[in-house]
């Protein structure tokens, strides 16, 4: 896969549309050959809560819990925000859907610094 | 991008047939990604959606990553999809 999608993710439930869109952007671009990056920040770092998925489904959009499944069988990378998930009180690794990775401001930089294109949710 | 007639697409029988029906984008993509990887270098996946998008959206996928997309025929109530493997 010579090309990335950098996709950062702001919005959690609360908005299932916003929350949902990301994830068919990233399995969209992982189906055609593109290396796909989610990167959640703020509350979307809620969507990577274990559970939580599972109660997410926009109108006309497939589950969310189904994308992310689909994501992750297609190899994609789940990038989480450190403070963001402190300060929501979500602890890592326990409360995370498996395959999540913590990380800081640094890596997102490298992410979208090395990607083909970004966009942000 | 060359497009296969009508005429063509009926009597292609494709060597794979995949039933997205009902699955909502980017779920026939996919189950696009998925079947080609059944079908032999130069046969045809049929891909059957209910989703009105998808015939542009395979268009796009099969030029993206370098599929041969034939044509769209409708259904009753759905799309029939075809593409040839080309890599």
């Amino acid at each position: 896969m010579a090309e990335k999608l950098v996709i950062i993710v702001t919005h959690g439930p609360d908005d299932a549309e916003l929350a949902t869109i990301p994830f068919v952007m990233a399995v969209a671009a992982l189906a055609s050959d593109v290396e796909a990056v989610l990167g959640f920040q703020a509350d979307g770092v809620r969507l990577v809560a274990r559970g939580v998925a599972e109660q997410v489904e926009a109108p006309s959009f497939p589950s969310l819990a189904k994308l992310l499944a689909d994501f992750r069988e297609l190899g994609g990378t789940l990038l989480v925000c450190s403070p963001c998930l402190k300060s929501r009180g979500i602890t890592a690794p326990d409360d995370l859907v498996d395959g999540a990775e913590v990380v800081a401001a640094a890596r997102f930089v490298a992410e979208v610094t090395s990607a083909t294109n970004s966009l942000v949710y | 991008m060359t497009l296969a007639t009508d005429t063509e697409l009926h009597s292609i029988t494709a060597n794979k047939v995949v039933d997205a029906r009902g699955s909502a984008c980017p779920g026939p993509l996919l189950e696009a990604k998925k079947g080609i990887g059944g079908v032999s270098l130069n046969g045809v996946l049929e891909i059957w959606s209910s989703d009105p998008a998808t015939k542009t959206d395979i268009a796009a996928w099969s030029s993206k990553v370098g599929q041969s997309f034939l044509g769209v025929l409708t259904a009753d109530g759905y799309d029939r999809v075809f593409v040839r493997r080309q890599k």
